[in-house]
């Protein structure tokens, strides 16, 4: 039927994205390396790009490069950190409704449907509202809210991959539930699990660039939304600097559309498997 | 059995707003009211007591049902109204700038998204890096952009508000660029959506099948593969609806527009929590509908659901 024979896992499609993402990764990493000054430290305010300084500075007199490098860091790590948290919510909740399915399945099913229905944006902004806000404190709200639609892409593959022979001959031999849930069904479901953890860290990230616009972030913790946030609040937007603004939005997209890229490219290649195996 | 569902997430969602201002951390009072407000000792007995917040957690769960049934969503301390008529009065406005990208976003997306998967060229990939990039920029970012080109530097169109004389085509000029940049954004969801949906499609037997039959490209597209690609989008763009809401929040705030977003962000300024609850109630249960009509409207398209 379908004529292209199992795309390469490698091709060449994935190295724009992965060495986008890369770079990101490394600049968060070696942030006090990298940084050309301390991004806490008070030069003039409101200097235009010059040799020393490649992005002027801010209202503060902080330098804008540094600040972007070392948001790199609040921003990746808020990302992945609440995707990581989401993704294994999700997953269990996922395998445990599809492996086991009858009343185990309606019941978890039936909270991810009231999950899924809930705003989630909304939410978080109640939330965070309450609470006084801190990278990590938004990490965990997101983690712990953005896995019901994870949960479902799970459970349906879990569904398929249980009624496969060598998950009945493992059960056969009297393998234990967790132990084939965790060697053999969840091996067999990853390939759906990695696109959906792309686009979840994606979508944390620009989660976390609106909350830090709202102020809902922590103010001294440097991330590209809450530049984007002081350029907006304190004159950087409507006085034209767009070397104070725009570079963290750039930022923002570039990365979340190197993650976004790669996920679909990895849900292409597997559909294109799916057909030809 | 899907209404069954409806109810009980509407009871854990009105309950979850019940839980949330007890549960947090600091004095349940200031989280009820809002902390900009001041009060002296007395009076603080007395609205506790009013409140009922001396009374056991049961009790109060069972006022807060009470309130809930006479629609009383509480009282705005920093906005003196009842947060419900505030409320509604914005939701008119946000509706305005978030419908219409919803179905224009709908249509725009799956017909296009439709193509590009089903044939690949060099417009399409290049349609489709578009959307992608539209897809990964935060909505108030680009809104910023294109506040700062047409509003800032061109003028083409007014740089905040719904309205200043308030006839229609003073509005339209308003909300034009709030709504475009929805309708983008609606669109790009939908696109990627529907183009995954299609290239996934057009590998299946039925269309080996069809154009074996003879079908022309775009009838075997339109007529079969279209149909079955766009069906899981009618439940998507209902779920969608509270994402889309969410951007026109944020885009209202760019464009300083009185509509929803503005009011969450006053209330968050002034920590105004009865405003904010009270929106995050009246956002979930506008979410809710949206889904219990893509229901009804799946049921009208799909004959297997409308068999049963």
């Amino acid at each position: 039927m379908s004529c292209n024979i199992s795309a390469p896992k490698r091709s060449p499609r994935y190295i724009p994205g992965a060495l986008i993402f890369l770079t990101f990764l490394l600049m968060a990493v070696l942030a006090p390396y990298i940084a050309p000054h301390d991004p806490w430290k008070r030069y003039e305010p409101y200097l235009g790009p010059s040799w020393i300084h490649p992005l002027g500075t801010n209202d503060m007199g902080n330098d804008i490069l540094s600040e972007i490098i070392f948001g790199s860091r609040v921003s990746l790590s808020v990302g992945l950190g609440s995707a990581i948290i989401s993704t294994l919510i999700g997953t269990i909740i996922g395998a445990s409704a599809g492996y086991f399915r009858g009343w185990v399945d309606d019941m978890l099913m039936g909270i991810t449907d009231i999950f899924l229905m809930i705003p989630q944006i909304p939410l978080v902004i109640v939330v965070a509202a309450f609470l006084k806000p801190s990278p990590i404190m938004i990490t965990l709200i997101m983690g712990l809210l953005w896995w019901p639609s994870l949960a479902r892409i799970v459970r349906s593959r879990v569904l398929q991959v249980r009624e496969m022979a060598f998950v009945g001959a493992a059960r056969v031999i009297g393998f234990s539930d967790r132990h084939i849930i965790l060697t053999d069904v969840l091996p067999n479901t990853i390939h759906v699990i990695m696109p959906k953890f792309m686009l979840t860290v994606a979508s944390a990230m620009i989660a976390e660039a609106s909350l830090s616009f709202l102020g809902l972030g922590d103010p001294n913790a440097k991330s590209w939304g809450m530049i984007i946030n002081f350029a907006f609040s304190r004159g950087g937007f409507l006085n034209g600097y767009w070397w104070w603004y725009m570079p963290p939005g750039i930022c923002i997209t570039l990365s979340v559309l190197s993650l976004v890229s790669m996920s679909l490219l990895l849900e292409r290649d597997q559909v294109s498997e799916h057909v030809t195996s | 059995m899907n209404l069954a569902r409806y109810v009980i997430s509407l009871f854990v969602i009105l309950s979850l707003n019940f839980a949330i201002p007890r549960a947090m951390p600091g004095d349940t009072m200031t989280n009820l009211l809002g902390e900009d407000v001041i009060l002296d000792d007395t009076l603080v007995q007395e609205i506790r007591r009013e409140m009922g917040l001396d009374l056991p957690l049961r009790e109060q769960y069972l006022m807060y049902w009470k309130d809930i049934m006479h629609l009383n969503l509480g009282y705005s301390y920093h906005f003196h109204s009842p947060v419900l008529p505030l409320v509604l009065e914005r939701m008119k406005w946000t509706l305005l700038i978030s419908a219409p990208p919803l179905i224009v976003g709908a249509v725009l997306g799956t017909l296009l998204g439709a193509l590009a998967g089903w044939r690949e060229s060099m417009r399409s990939r290049l349609q489709t890096l578009i959307f992608l990039i539209i897809y990964s920029t935060p909505p108030y970012f680009l809104a910023l952009m294109s506040l700062y080109i047409f509003g800032f530097q061109l003028g083409w169109v007014p740089m905040k508000g719904f309205y200043t004389t308030g006839s229609a085509g003073n509005i339209i000029h308003h909300i034009i660029l709030p709504v475009v940049l929805m309708s983008l954004f609606s669109a790009s969801r939908n696109y990627m959506i529907m183009r995954g949906s299609v290239i996934q499609e057009r590998q299946m037997l039925y269309v080996l099948y069809a154009r074996a039959k003879g079908l022309y490209d775009s009838q075997i597209l339109f007529r079969h593969v279209f149909r079955n690609a766009a069906l899981p989008i009618i439940t998507l763009v209902a779920l969608d609806f509270g994402f889309i809401f969410s951007g026109a929040l944020f885009i209202e705030m760019v464009f300083s527009m009185r509509g929803m977003g503005n009011l969450i962000y006053s209330a968050l300024l002034y920590r105004d929590y009865p405003v904010l609850q009270g929106s995050f109630l009246v956002i979930t249960l506008m979410v809710i509908t949206a889904n219990v009509v893509a229901d009804v409207i799946y049921g009208i398209l799909d004959p297997r659901v409308r068999g049963r």
